[in-house]
């Protein structure tokens, strides 16, 4: 017997949206979070703007030890864990704890905390051979990035399974197919699965600006993102988390717990093309979301809803918008497809969670996202990407895709009312 | 109607860039000899630090190994994942023409417990000590952790599943049997393994903070597990990359599978918790025995994770004897990374590498500068024992709490 | 330092910059082979304007990343320092 996989609670971290409630209002109201960035002097960058998380590790429920010890992306997906679980409203302590696993997504980990003691230890840079009398204690839990599953699990009390996942900017997108593999695979019964990063440092901007992906509208940074829309200049950093509770459906069912879709469907290729580069095909995007497609048993037209990778860069909005007509055919034009990033920023490992997320609510809803600030059409992206205001849609199969460094390409499908078209 | 043969993950290459030798046949020659390696910490910038020994990879030449450009485009790491992936599907006859006839079915698994922390501290100190203006474009795609999987997936033209867990010790085993996994739902093959390079300035301050690192700065006596001197682990570099294939495929092609990946089961009880890995880890070979279908007697060598810290290596011993019952005192158990040094995730494929060739040649490798255990353990010591071994138990714990277990069965398993 | 770039200059950045060696007789005797084709690719190009725009202290065009051959860069970089000198 084929094991299902319901997602039965939602916790998120997202700039302008803390907590679920707080995020789909966002999304609904079509409003952006993006802004100069705050959180260093910023000058001398190419772009210098971003979606900076207003967040308040203990205001939203952190107790202080857990605040003074973890770095900011592991406060983002212990906050969104604690919701996510009490959303669920599962036991844990009442589970078998080696039938709990974590599956966890982050692109760049404990960088930003890295590069503040390398400042210290170097000198500002000057020296080669660091002082290591200057570093900070427990350094080595942002060295190594399994420190973010390990850390969760550990509040949970899993004893499962538990993996941190770190495939570039699709790392949220697979932490949440491995966790599917996982409970469907039988390795688990109950998976606390999503991604966050907190990439908002000199570092991680400077690398993005020497490659010109994001955006230099430092001048309007409400409108710097603007996925699909002609006169887009490249993505705009963001930050945060999002963590679902998975569990078998019979599981679920068992105990009772309220089912807010099934996660039906994961594939993932890489394009073996360029690190950074994309194919204005996007052949291999189209496979995965084929791929993910047969996972769930659904044919392209059960789709009602294409939840876009959609950064705002000139290269990916093409690639992507070719890659979905090539899998779903003339359905694409029928088919709602936005980009949260227009609101939310690009927040790397953790996107794709949260973006899963956001799925789950449209279903919830019964409601598409917009794609804030599209305003003027590229011929080359000419499908309908929802813009500026939410728009009520029946739902039932939802499709999240997303495209990372080094060629990863991801889709993940999320299903209502599972009634198979195949 | 009859179902269709279980598709089964076959290891049909192996590639090594160890401290102990950068190839196969040279990897081997100084694990069954028992020789060890470790040294005096040689790498520029790390001389002062009170980290002293480790094992360096000090035969490598990377401008022998990758092209010019990933001198300058990608960090260390890469270059050992580049060349063990090389190797390793030089070794099962996969060139390019054999993946490029269906690369959707051909991918790249790695784990990776650092990233590329060299590269990335010579772009901070562009950045800190010149301006933001100075951080050049490859630091984007060097420094993560996803860097070795996208560029052996680009540079082999491999387009199917690629994934990069990004983990503790214990992830390297959990990385092969990612690959396993892959092949068993439909991919062919799947170069899957690890490399380590964290023997950079800035990375071994970061690796100060852990209190399991020896504070010895005798090569022979920094790391002893299982003896009265454990006192840490000594870290290192290096690894390995293997061709996980499916056997049925490799059958066709006329390539011997050497081994079958036959089980693997994970846990996790706490960063440091060693007391509690005890269970943990045997659940691990509980598990990984079931999928196997591998009965405890079966086991004909354990490859200890052998972390070298007191509590650590008695609940080692203990999970082995929980989980293999009595036969846990008697099965041969070694621990050649002793005398090459833990590289992180990376440890235990090396370990798997040494599985696999214990198997063909018979024969399992000692445990260097290990001698006078105090655990009830059959543990090899002193010189390679002569054994025939059919089924191998490998066994990995990581520093922020991961156990896992991996079962490898000799040749082809279930063929017809 | 002069203020016009040569293809001594360029075959060095190359080097530099992307690990990519073509000597600059090879650049001089064929400036219309692709950037691409001698193994320099977006990235790289990226990181040689970045390194002569600190070089020089002046902003490149923002068409300079996207020049397909050594000869439109050069031109176009020479062109942009002349004028900025």
């Amino acid at each position: 017997m084929t094991r299902r996989v319901a997602v039965t609670g939602i916790g998120v971290v997202a700039p302008g949206g803390i907590g679920a409630p707080a995020f789909w209002d966002l999304l609904a109201g079509g409003r952006t979070a993006t802004r100069g960035i705050t959180f260093f002097d910023p000058a001398g960058l190419r772009s210098r703007i971003a979606a900076e998380c207003d967040f308040d590790p203990v205001a939203a429920g952190l107790d202080g030890e857990q605040a003074a010890r973890c770095d900011r992306y592991i406060q983002f997906a212990l906050a969104a864990g604690e919701e996510a679980v009490r959303d669920s409203g599962i036991d844990l302590a009442g589970e078998n704890p080696w039938r709990v696993a974590v599956s966890l997504g982050t692109a760049v980990g404990g960088t930003t905390r890295l590069e503040n003691d390398y400042v210290l230890v170097s000198h500002r840079g000057e020296r080669w051979d660091v002082d290591h009398s200057r570093a900070q204690p427990h350094l080595e839990r942002a060295f190594t990035p399994s420190t973010l599953a390990s850390t969760v699990a550990e509040r949970f009390g899993a004893r499962g399974p538990v993996q941190t996942v770190s495939t570039g900017c699709t790392s949220g997108l697979d932490a949440v197919g491995y966790a599917l593999h996982t409970v469907e695979e039988g390795r688990a019964d109950v998976c606390i699965a999503g991604a966050s990063d907190s990439p908002i440092s000199p570092i991680t901007m400077a690398c993005f600006d020497a490659i010109r992906a994001t955006s230099p509208n430092n001048d309007d940074p409400a409108h710097a993102s603007r996925p699909f829309d002609n006169d887009r200049d490249g993505f705009v950093m963001g930050e945060g988390g999002a963590v679902l509770v998975l569990e078998e459906l019979e599981h679920a069912r068992a105990r009772g717990a309220h089912v807010y879709c099934e996660l039906s469907g994961y594939a993932t290729f890489g394009n073996a093309y360029h690190m950074t580069g994309l194919t204005s095909e996007g052949l291999e995007m189209a496979r995965a979301i084929e791929a993910a497609l047969d996972h769930a048993r659904l044919d392209g037209s059960a789709i009602d809803y294409v939840n876009a990778h959609g950064s705002g860069t000139r290269q990916n909005d093409r690639h992507e918008t070719a890659a979905v007509k090539r899998a779903l055919g003339h359905h694409a034009y029928d088919t709602p497809m936005s980009s949260i990033k227009s609101m939310v920023g690009h927040s790397l490992g953790a996107i794709g969670a949260i973006e899963v997320v956001a799925c789950v609510l449209a279903l919830a809803h019964q409601a598409v996202p917009p794609t804030a600030n599209y305003e003027t059409p590229d011929p080359e992206c000419d499908l309908d990407y929802v813009p500026r205001a939410a728009r009520e849609r029946k739902l039932n199969s939802v499709l999240s895709v997303g495209s990372g460094f080094g060629g990863f390409q991801s889709a993940v499908i999320l299903t209502r009312q599972r009634e198979r078209t195949r | 109607m009859s179902a269709p043969p279980k598709r089964r993950a076959a290891v049909t290459g192996i590639g090594v860039v160890a401290p102990n030798g950068t190839s196969t046949e040279n990897f081997w020659k100084s694990t069954q000899e028992g020789v060890s390696v470790l040294d005096r910490v040689t790498r520029e910038g790390c001389g002062h630090l009170p980290l002293k020994v480790a094992g360096e990879v000090r035969s490598f030449d990377p401008s022998a190994a990758v092209e010019e450009r990933y001198l300058v485009q990608t960090d260390r790491f890469t270059h050992f994942a580049m060349a063990a992936a090389d190797a390793a599907l030089e070794d099962a006859r996969l060139g390019r023409a054999d993946t490029g006839r269906a690369p959707f079915s051909a991918g790249v698994v790695t784990a990776a417990g650092s990233g590329g922390g060299e590269f990335g501290q010579g772009e901070l100190q562009k950045l800190w000590g010149k301006g933001s203006r100075y951080v050049g474009p490859w630091q984007s795609i060097a420094w993560f952790y996803a860097a070795s999987t996208g560029q052996i997936s680009i540079r082999r033209g491999f387009k199917g599943p690629c994934s990069v867990v990004a983990a503790d010790e214990a992830g390297g085993l959990d990385a092969l049997a990612h690959a396993a996994r892959a092949v068993e739902r439909g991919t062919d093959v799947i170069v899957a393994g690890a490399t380590e390079a964290p023997l950079a300035p800035y990375s071994m301050v970061c690796q100060l903070g852990y209190r399991e690192l020896s504070p010895v700065k005798d090569p022979a006596r920094a790391y002893r597990p299982f003896t009265e001197g454990a006192c840490g682990f000594v870290p290192a570099e290096g690894g390995a990359m293997l061709a996980v294939e499916e056997a049925g495929a490799a059958r066709e092609r006329g390539v011997p599978v050497r081994a079958t990946v036959a089980g693997h089961a994970a846990t996790f009880t706490g960063a440091s918790c060693w007391e509690l890995s005890r269970e943990g880890l045997a659940e691990a070979i509980r598990g990984a025995l079931a999928e196997a279908g591998c009965a405890p007697e079966e086991v004909d060598v354990v490859f200890a994770d052998a972390l070298g810290v007191p509590e650590a290596d008695r609940a080692e011993a203990l999970a082995i004897a929980d989980a293999l019952g009595a036969h846990g005192r008697r099965v041969p158990v070694t621990a050649p990374k002793t005398g090459t040094g833990r590289a992180y995730c990376a440890a235990p494929v090396l370990d798997t590498v040494a599985a696999v060739l214990a198997m063909e040649h018979g024969l399992i490798p000692p445990t260097p500068n290990v001698f006078d255990i105090c655990h009830d353990l059959d543990l090899v010591t002193g010189c390679a024992r002569t054994a025939q071994v059919g089924t191998a138990l490998v066994l990995s714990r990581g520093l922020m709490g991961s156990n896992s277990a991996l079962v490898l069965r000799h040749g082809a398993v279930g063929a017809p | 330092m002069s203020d016009r770039i040569t293809v001594e200059e360029l075959s060095d950045l190359m080097k530099r910059t992307a690990g990519v060696a073509v000597s600059p007789e090879e650049l001089a005797e064929r400036p219309d082979t692709a950037f691409e084709e001698l193994g320099i690719d977006s990235l790289g190009l990226l990181g040689i304007v970045g390194e002569l725009e600190n070089r020089h202290g002046v902003p490149m065009p923002p068409d300079a990343e996207h020049c397909k051959t050594p000869r439109k860069f050069l031109d176009l970089v020479n062109s942009t320092l002349l004028a900025g000198a």
